[in-house]
Parts: C-alpha cells; sequence; structure tokens
C-alpha cells in the first residue's frame, strides 16, 4: 500500500517537473526570439559600415563580426566601463559584480564576478559579442567558443594599446566616433603629461600592489609604460613581467625617489612609513609616498587617463600639472 | 652557523666587512645599508628561525604523544584556527598589520580551546578524539577561509599569501611575538623522561608512576601554543614541523633527552635555510618558503629513511 502510494507520488513529481521544463524551454525560446526581433530592427539602421568587421583583440586574435554587435556582455568592470565612455552602454545586456562605475553599470543584469565569470549565465544572454579579460579570465576563450560566442580580449600592455582596443571595441560596437573620441582624451592626456615633465629626470619609482608580500608592476604591464610616461623609472620592471612579488631588501637597495601605493593594496603613507627599513628610504625621507586611486590605474579603460596625470603628479609634483 | 650565513647573504648584497661594521654599529636611522641589515634581514632571519624551532618542537611532542609518524603541527586544527583569524583580519583591512597577527593568535588559541573541551570526557583527554576533533575542525575553519575569499575577492590575493606562509616584510614586533615562544620550547625538556615513558603507552606509564593526564595536558597546551605563535607570524608553512622530528630521530634516536634540543636547532637551521633560499635564488622575486621547505626536506628524508633502513 504504502509503496505504491510512494510510487505514484514519485511519478506525480516526474510528471511536474517534466512539465516545468517544458515549460521553461518554451519561454526561454519566445524571449530569445523576440528579443533577437526587436534588436534586428535598429541594428539595420545604425550599421553604416557594410560587411563584416574583423578587428584583432590583445591577445592577437581575429575577431570578426558580420554586423556590429547589438548584445554584449562584459566580464570585467574595465570592459564596461569603455562599451559605456563610446556610447554604446544600450547594447551591453549584463556585466559582472564588480561593475560599478558608470552609476548606470551597477543596475546591469549580472553574469558573476569577474574571477569567475558564469559560462551558462553568459550563454544564457545569448550575447553577439563577449568582452573577456586577460590573466584569470585565460582559460575561458576556447570554452565560450565552443558555445558559439565571439570573444574579444582585453589586455594591453601599454596606454597606446588600451587606446587601440577601446578603438577596436568601437568598431565592433558600431560606436566608431564615440571611441574615437575617448581615444582623444587619452592621448590628450598623455600629451599633457609628456610636454609637462619632458625636461625633467626621470625619478625611481615604485608602484606597490599588494604589501604583504609585496608585489608590484612588472614589465609589459601598461603601468609599468605608464610610469615611464609620467617621468618615473619603474624599480619593479627588473622583477619581470605582469606583477610579481618583490624582495624588501632589494627596494630598499634600490630606494626609490617616489613611493606610489596602489588603493586597493589598503596601505596608507602613514602605515607605509613606519614598516621595516622604510624610514631610510628617500620617497619617505622626502615626504613623496603616495596612494593611487585603483580605479584609475587597475583598470585598463577609459579612466587611464586620470591615473596617468595622477601618475605625473606624484611622481613630478613640481610640474605642477592640472586636471 | 646557519644564522650567520643568513644575515651575510640577501639578495641587496652586503660585503662581509660591511657587515662586521653594520653589526658593530648597530641600528642607525637613515642609512640604507643598515636599514637593510637591522631593519629587515636580522629580524626576518631571527623571525623565521624562532619559528622553525616551534613547529619542530611541536611536531616532537605532537608525534609522540599520538604515536602517529604522520601527525604534524596542524593536525590539531590550530593552524586553520589561526588562519581564520588572519583572514577576518585581512577581510576587515586593518590598517595595523599586527591587528592581524593578533587575530590569528586568538583564533589559533580559540581552536585549541575548542578541541579541547571536545577529546575532555570525565576529566581525560582521549587523544584520539582530540586529532579527530582538531581535523573537523580544521576543515571547517578552512571552509570558512574558502566562503570569507569568495565574499572578499579583492582581498583573495593577500590570503592566498598569507595561507602560503612567509617571512617576507617581518619586522622586529613579529620577533616580538615569536620570541613568546622560548619559554614553551625550554618547557617540554623539563618533561623528557615522562615524554619517553608515554610512548610505551598511557597504561604503562601510569603503572610506573607517570602523572599521565597532568603531562598529556601541559605537552598538548605547550605545542598548541607553539603552533598559534608560529602560524600566526609566519603563515602555514609545512614539512618542517612533520619532517624534522623524523629526520633527528633517525639521527640521534627517540629518547626526547637528545631529540627534542636537536630538533629545536634543526628546526630552527632548516627553516632559516630555506628562507635564504626564498628570498635570494630569483631576486628581486620570493620563493614561498613553504615550498623550498619541501623542496629541501623531501629529498633529505627519503635519503635518511633508506640509510635508516639499512642500518
Amino acid at each position: 500500500m504504502s509503496t505504491t502510494r510512494i510510487g505514484r507520488l514519485t511519478a506525480a513529481l516526474l510528471l511536474v517537473a517534466v512539465l516545468a521544463l517544458g515549460v521553461l524551454a518554451l519561454a526561454a525560446c519566445g524571449s530569445s526570439s523576440s528579443s533577437g526581433a526587436a534588436s534586428s530592427s535598429p541594428a539595420a539602421s545604425a550599421s553604416t559600415a557594410s560587411g563584416p568587421i574583423t578587428v584583432t583583440d590583445d591577445e592577437g586574435n581575429q575577431v570578426t563580426l558580420d554586423k556590429p554587435a547589438q548584445r554584449i556582455v562584459s566580464l570585467a568592470p574595465a570592459n564596461t566601463e569603455i562599451v559605456f565612455a563610446i556610447g554604446a552602454g544600450d547594447k551591453l545586456v549584463a556585466g559582472t559584480t564588480y561593475d560599478d562605475y558608470p552609476a548606470q553599470a551597477k543596475s546591469l543584469p549580472k553574469i558573476g564576478d569577474f574571477n569567475a565569470p558564469n559560462i551558462e549565465k553568459t550563454a544564457s544572454y545569448q550575447p553577439d559579442l563577449v568582452l573577456a579579460a586577460g590573466g584569470i579570465q585565460d582559460k575561458l576563450r576556447s570554452k565560450l567558443e565552443s558555445l558559439g560566442m565571439k570573444v574579444y580580449v582585453v589586455d594591453p600592455k601599454t596606454y597606446d594599446g588600451t587606446i587601440q582596443t577601446i578603438e577596436n571595441i568601437g568598431k565592433l560596437a558600431g560606436a566608431e566616433a564615440g571611441a574615437g573620441q575617448v581615444g582623444d582624451k587619452m592621448t590628450a592626456a598623455q600629451q599633457t603629461v609628456q610636454a609637462a615633465v619632458a625636461d625633467l629626470p626621470k625619478k625611481t619609482t615604485f608602484l606597490e600592489i599588494y604589501s604583504k608580500p609585496l608585489m608590484t608592476a612588472g614589465k609589459a604591464t601598461y603601468i609599468d609604460d605608464m610610469i615611464g610616461i609620467a617621468g618615473g623609472d619603474n624599480i619593479g620592471a627588473q622583477a619581470g613581467a605582469g606583477f610579481p612579488n618583490f624582495s624588501t631588501e632589494v627596494l630598499v637597495k634600490d630606494d626609490p625617489q617616489v613611493y606610489i601605493a596602489d588603493s586597493g593594496s589598503m596601505s596608507k603613507p602613514g602605515d607605509i612609513n613606519q614598516r621595516a627599513g622604510f624610514s631610510a628610504l628617500t620617497a619617505v625621507k622626502d615626504g613623496h609616498v603616495y596612494v593611487i586611486d585603483d580605479d584609475t590605474i587597475a583598470r585598463p579603460g577609459p579612466r587611464l587617463a586620470l591615473g596617468l596625470l595622477a601618475l605625473a603628479r606624484d611622481i613630478h609634483p613640481e610640474a605642477s600639472i592640472s586636471q | 652557523m646557519c644564522l650567520v650565513l643568513a644575515l651575510a647573504l640577501g639578495p641587496a648584497s652586503l660585503s662581509v666587512g660591511r657587515i662586521w661594521h653594520l653589526l658593530l654599529a648597530g641600528p642607525v636611522r637613515g642609512d640604507l645599508d643598515n636599514a637593510i641589515f637591522w631593519q629587515i634581514r636580522m629580524p626576518r632571519v631571527l623571525t623565521a628561525a624562532l619559528v622553525g624551532a616551534a613547529l619542530a618542537v611541536a611536531g616532537v611532542i605532537l608525534q609522540d604523544l599520538f604515536l602517529n609518524p604522520l601527525t604534524d603541527p596542524y593536525v590539531t586544527g590550530v593552524s586553520s584556527g589561526a588562519a581564520l583569524g588572519a583572514t577576518i583580519g585581512i577581510v576587515l583591512h586593518f590598517s595595523n598589520l599586527s591587528a592581524t597577527t593578533v587575530l590569528a593568535i586568538v583564533g589559533g588559541l580559540g581552536t585549541l580551546v575548542l578541541v579541547w573541551m571536545a577529546a575532555r570526557r570525565r576529566g581525560r583527554i582521549d587523544v584520539f578524539v582530540l586529532l579527530l576533533a582538531g581535523v573537523t575542525i580544521s576543515y571547517l575553519a578552512s571552509a570558512m577561509v574558502t566562503v570569507m575569499m569568495i565574499k572578499a575577492n579583492q582581498d583573495m590575493t593577500q590570503i592566498i599569501y598569507w595561507l602560503m606562509g612567509s617571512f617576507s616584510g617581518r619586522g622586529w614586533g613579529d620577533v616580538r611575538i615569536a620570541l613568546v615562544t622560548v619559554p614553551f620550547m625550554v618547557l617540554p625538556l623539563f618533561f623528557a623522561r615522562e615524554m619517553d615513558i608515554l610512548l610505551q603507552g598511557e597504561k604503562r606509564a601510569m603503572e610506573l608512576g607517570v602523572e599521565v593526564e597532568r603531562t598529556k595536558r601541559m605537552l598538548l597546551v605547550t605545542a598548541g601554543v607553539l603552533t598559534a605563535l608560529a602560524v600566526s607570524v609566519s603563515g602555514i608553512i609545512g614539512f618542517v614541523g612533520l619532517v624534522v622530528p623524523h629526520i633527528v630521530r633517525l639521527l640521534v634516536g627517540p629518547g626526547h633527552r637528545g631529540l627534542l634540543p636537536v630538533s629545536l636547532l634543526a628546526g630552527a637551521s632548516m627553516m632559516v635555510i630555506a628562507d635564504l633560499l626564498s628570498r635570494t635564488v630569483i631576486s628581486p622575486n620570493e620563493i614561498p618558503v613553504g615550498v623550498v621547505t619541501t623542496f629541501v626536506g623531501a629529498p633529505l628524508f627519503v635519503y635518511l629513511l633508506r640509510r635508516g633502513r639499512r642500518a
């Protein structure tokens, strides 16, 4: 008696589950087809260029779209900033939980965070372009592409490379004019800085990413490039590429004239001055210890222009660079 | 000898004459070489020595108490508790880094009390329950650390590096904390005879007139405090607490009168050498010291095991 009742109950539950799945599947199909229809009409009018668009991303892969992207998913806060800055924010269908700039980015649907984007969720938005990042997202591209998505990896190694990537995204999103304006602004900031520090001697500079253990920005990073543009000589470059850890002994031996901590390190100038051995540093003795806003230096996007100006002001306060 | 070598060598090269001069001069403010020697290298080497010694002594005590050769100081869960404390400190962004160390000590000792309460039954401590409780609480604490890492994403790197263990950036404040281990390292030396007898089992020890419960309690607390202090200062550095006692046992035998002091010195030496390699081999980068202890310790241990077998 009881066994048959359990059997019947199980069958009923299974039936409900199957029905629910069916309804969900139908709903998913319905929504995707309707959104596809809705987005196809403005696409035709918006795209001025005819024929496929091909650009090369920061990992050297060619990305080809038949027509400008209409449904973009961003997997990094910097990418989201780029899309909004070039005036294509309305084409973003999802971003990450870290996206906080500009303010509209906060209300975007989220596909997870920057470190672990959810692939299923990304696919569910049926994007025609996914903007990924390098480093931690290295293995993501092949997975996304095997699901039929087009992936552009944003991982610039220089300041100019960042401008180039913004222009590429402008082409892919059909927002070349907007991207051009952003690039011009970034170039203008670069020219301002270059003119201001042109005749000044290079100052040895250390940029702290983390304090325990001490980590810095090494070669082949846009931060290293920006320190150079701002009239600094990056001590961290000798430690290799990327973001390596760095010996405190060597730091003191090399005695930087300027010490800049990324605000993401949570370090305060007061703490830095009091660290073991730091009282002997020229940067500490001369009061050239600064904290720089993480958002303007750790996100390769339009706000790097602000980061570059801030770096130049910290490295060469005597050049009196205005905003 | 290892201490001298470690003080003499470093990524910022200082000549022997220069070091002699610096040693005589004492700490001077404002001079770069002096700062490297007195403010960076010296406290770092001393911290490594104390942490290595503490872990080795704790390893000896726990292996013999649990009569289990695979025991290391971390099975009591104290290290994971300390890691949880440190993670909370990192996530809360205490600008004062020693606050993180204090939280790690609190976490470690708190775990010790928890494990202790779990293992106490009618005034006796069941070492096997204690071992299981330790491992269980250690998993629980690790799970909580993982959750915190995911929630506080921007701190993930810092937490991971803390968990790997390092002596990078350790100053005199850390030496002061590590110095607290000294009385706890000396204390077991006075119980060498009791520890020898305990190796034959609790029942036999009781027949021979050893106050088993009191000795066990004292030894467990000692090992727990040593581990908590060591981990709080350095993070979790593997292999030293596991392998040094075995190596020393192969060399001087299981008698605690020799085993304890020689392990203390061997632990200190191994850690100092490991840290020396960690900061010099790929300078200006650093290799996590736990990686070095394993690379140095594993082949040495296998060699000694094989030699011991033949003898």
